[in-house]
């Protein structure tokens, strides 16, 4: 048997290996893109295998602490490796078909296609450092190298708008998660201060057993300054500014990546200090300032949707607005909030991945993101074209896709907690994002199709992982399979900060889970 | 007590060669002037270090010798020496406002870092307050001046803010901890350096306002 110590190195190793070996792929001249190519899909094959692997063993034994404390996997975090996992395996085999175009078109030089593999597997390294990290400054460190590790991707195309965007991306997202971490030194020079072992204060775990013993006025403040700063990389409004450029900018396999995963890994960091700072000042304080936050990014990139032209910055608002509403089910708080809020990290995960390819598959055929200028996709790429629109109508929230599940979910959290005018108002944006969703599908769809575009689908690396997921998306929203309900249930309890053993009332799944009595599982960490 | 005394001194000379870096008229002599901070800001790590009986702010000194003093400002120096945009060079505020902003923000965070009840030596207070408005200030940077080259220092004045706060409230912290921030704030220079060298190539501007090619 492993060691977890080891385990965990070497999930963390696997994508940082990859990633030396496709920048080194550079050196080999002629062979270069054939190699790299094909270290690149051993790459996301391996790093699925093992992060799945990874999330199984928390699975079975419950929570893993290694390396002396400084990597810790429990419920929670194994929910956001599994999307890395698998969204990194997704989106990697979609670049193999994006970039082979992009380097036949003469849009990139094979030089750059290294390092764009270079790039994507540093990138998915320090997303895992974020996933895994128990020390809490190191937590901030790998969120601010995620941001230096994707600034090379968005800006890869060099042109001045993607450069525009990259600058705009490192700048904000550096200023932003800098407030980040004075919220994390005052978290832990509190704790550090009274905590029998100050050298335990660096840890999140330990930090959580002395939750109740931190200044409450510190934490108010540790709070405030925690949701500003990863708040900005998670792309909550006011900090969004970079977000839309961001996602419209970078090669769209990129776009998925930063909104599929790299928001959620934000999300986690503020949902540790959530839980923690909970367990202080009661869930008052944190989930009225969620709420806050979470539904002002609802209600104005809702308007935003209606309006745009690009495809992408459609998408891209599309993602402040999820992330909004996962805030919103996080503040509304208790079981069914929470869950409802980890259910659609998940599935905005999926959903997002697949329209950020369906949108690149536009742009390689069309040439352009304008909505009003690609037209009649239905003539010319008929299939990708019904996966598409699938996949928009899915995130509508159009039933029976997995989005209007968890959705559903929300609205009835809400309504359960007393918020009706919330909920009301929630739900009359979320109209108002389908109808977006709805005019942009419709535009692409149908119509004519300019006369220079030919016919004929780009190959199957682009198309299958969208029908993969698209696939998926159908089973999360009719039969979600036991293992996955159980992991979500188990890190609704983490962030509800239930002790192990206590007895806590048995979840309650609209549908699409059979019942079991969830409060008769053991609880992680209780197994091993 | 005298050590206090050099620390809060020391910190509040960083805010003056703050003030020079934003000033200054070319980038390559904002470095030196940065160069020039970083030296304070390790002399406040050995003097801490002594204070506090702190023996792992002895090695952060080091490390951030070779990272602030010398790398960071050589680094910058190589990247930005062939740049150059008049067009750039100017800022939202006047150098007369820019110092009376640096005196509000003092004021302001020691209001805050006032009543504040943190593990930290009282007499050091002072300090602490020039850390967070050295951190503000930075921040001011970023916002007012229109060179992106300047917003670059901004970003190292709010690097060197934060690290300060962090040697007065976390030094009991790990080395590896500070080793891996130090890594960070390296690359996010070397990442903005060349980030900002092909937008000079590419647009021929180093001007921020000429950056709006993207909008809604």
């Amino acid at each position: 048997m492993m060691s977890n110590t080891t385990m965990l190195f070497l999930l963390l190793l696997t994508p940082l290996a990859f990633s030396l070996l496709t920048f080194a792929c550079r050196l080999l001249g002629n062979a270069a893109r054939a190699c790299v190519t094909l270290l690149h899909f051993i790459g996301i094959m391996l790093l699925l295998v093992v992060s799945l692997w990874v999330v199984m063993q928390v699975y079975q034994q419950g929570d893993i602490l290694a390396a002396g404390r400084w990597l810790h996997l429990d419920s929670l975090s194994a929910l956001f490796l599994a999307i890395l996992g698998i969204i990194g395996c997704l989106t990697g085999l979609y670049s193999i078909g994006y970039m082979r175009h992009e380097v036949d078109e003469g849009e990139i030089s094979v030089a750059t296609l290294c390092h764009y593999y270079g790039f994507f597997h540093l990138f998915l390294f320090t997303m895992l450092l974020v996933i895994t990290s128990n020390n809490l400054i190191l937590m901030w460190a790998a969120i601010e190298a995620t941001t230096l590790s994707s600034a090379f991707l968005v800006g890869l195309y060099g042109q001045s708008s993607s450069l525009e965007a990259a600058w705009k991306y490192i700048i904000i997202c550096t200023v932003g998660v800098a407030f980040g971490l004075f919220g994390t030194i005052l978290v832990y020079a509190n704790a550090a201060s009274f905590m029998p072992d100050p050298n335990d204060a660096i840890f999140w775990t330990e930090v959580l057993k002395h939750a109740t013993q931190l200044d409450p006025m510190l934490m108010h403040l540790a709070f405030v300054f925690i949701l500003i700063g990863f708040g900005t990389k998670t792309g909550l409004f006011p900090m969004h500014a970079w977000l839309p450029d961001a996602h419209s900018e970078a090669p769209s396999p990129t776009s998925a990546l930063l909104s599929a995963v790299l928001l959620n890994c934000a999300l986690l960091i503020i949902i540790r200090y959530y839980i923690i700072i909970s367990t202080t000042l009661g869930h008052d304080f944190t989930g009225t300032l969620l709420m806050v936050f979470g539904f002002l990014s609802v209600a104005v990139a809702a308007f935003f949707i209606l309006v745009q032209r690009d495809i992408k910055r459609l998408l891209a608002y599309s993602s402040v607005e999820n992330m909004g509403l996962i805030a919103v089910a996080i503040g509304i708080g208790g079981p069914l909030g929470i869950l409802a809020a980890l259910l659609h990290t998940l599935n905005h995960s999926l959903a997002k991945t697949l329209l950020f390819c369906g949108s690149g598959n536009v742009l390689l055929k069309y040439g352009t993101r304008d909505i009003t200028v690609a037209k009649g996709m239905l003539k010319c790429m008929p299939f990708s074209a019904v996966l598409l629109a699938g996949g928009a109508l899915a995130l509508g929230g159009m039933p029976p896709f997995n989005i209007f599940l968890s959705e559903f979910m929300t609205v009835t959290a809400g309504l359960a907690a007393g918020h009706i005018t919330l909920t009301i108002v929630l739900l009359l944006l979320l109209t108002v994002v389908l109808a977006g969703l709805v005019r942009m599908v419709a535009s692409v769809l149908f119509g004519a199709k300019p006369e220079e575009v030919n016919k004929g689908e780009l190959g199957i690396l682009t198309t299958l992982p969208m029908l993969i997921l698209l696939v998926l998306m159908l089973v999360m929203g009719t039969h979600i399979p036991q293992p996955v309900s159980r992991l979500l249930e188990n890190a609704v309890h983490i962030v509800m900060n239930n002790k192990p053993g206590t007895h806590a009332q048995p979840l309650s799944w609209p549908w699409a889970v059979q019942n079991h009595s969830s409060a008769a599982e053991p609880q992680a960490g209780e197994v091993k | 007590m005298t050590g206090s005394l050099i620390v809060n001194n020391l910190a509040g000379l960083m805010m003056v060669t703050s003030l020079l870096v934003i000033g200054a008229k070319r980038p390559v002599a904002s470095c030196w002037l940065y160069a020039l901070q970083s030296l304070l800001l390790v002399l406040i790590f050995l003097t801490l270090g002594q204070t506090l009986g702190a023996h792992q702010l002895s090695l952060w000194a080091i490390s951030a010798f070779i990272t602030k003093v010398v790398l960071v400002p050589v680094i910058m120096a190589y990247a930005f020496r062939k740049m150059d945009d008049p067009s750039a060079n100017g800022s939202l505020i006047g150098p007369v406002m820019l110092m009376l902003a640096a005196a509000v923000i003092v004021l302001l965070c020691w209001f805050v870092v006032e009543p504040v009840q943190v593990p930290l030596l009282a007499s050091l207070k002072p300090a602490l307050a020039v850390s967070l408005g050295h951190f503000m200030l930075g921040l001011l940077c970023i916002v007012t001046q229109r060179n992106i080259l300047k917003q670059v220092f901004g970003y190292c004045l709010m690097e060197n803010g934060s690290h300060l706060t962090l040697a007065l409230l976390a030094n009991r912290a790990p080395e590896l901890v500070e080793i891996g921030i130090a890594t960070d704030a390296i690359f996010a220079v070397i990442v903005m350096a060349v980030l900002a060298r092909k937008i000079y190539r590419t647009l021929n501007t180093l001007n921020v306002e000429q950056l709006t090619a993207l909008k809604g």
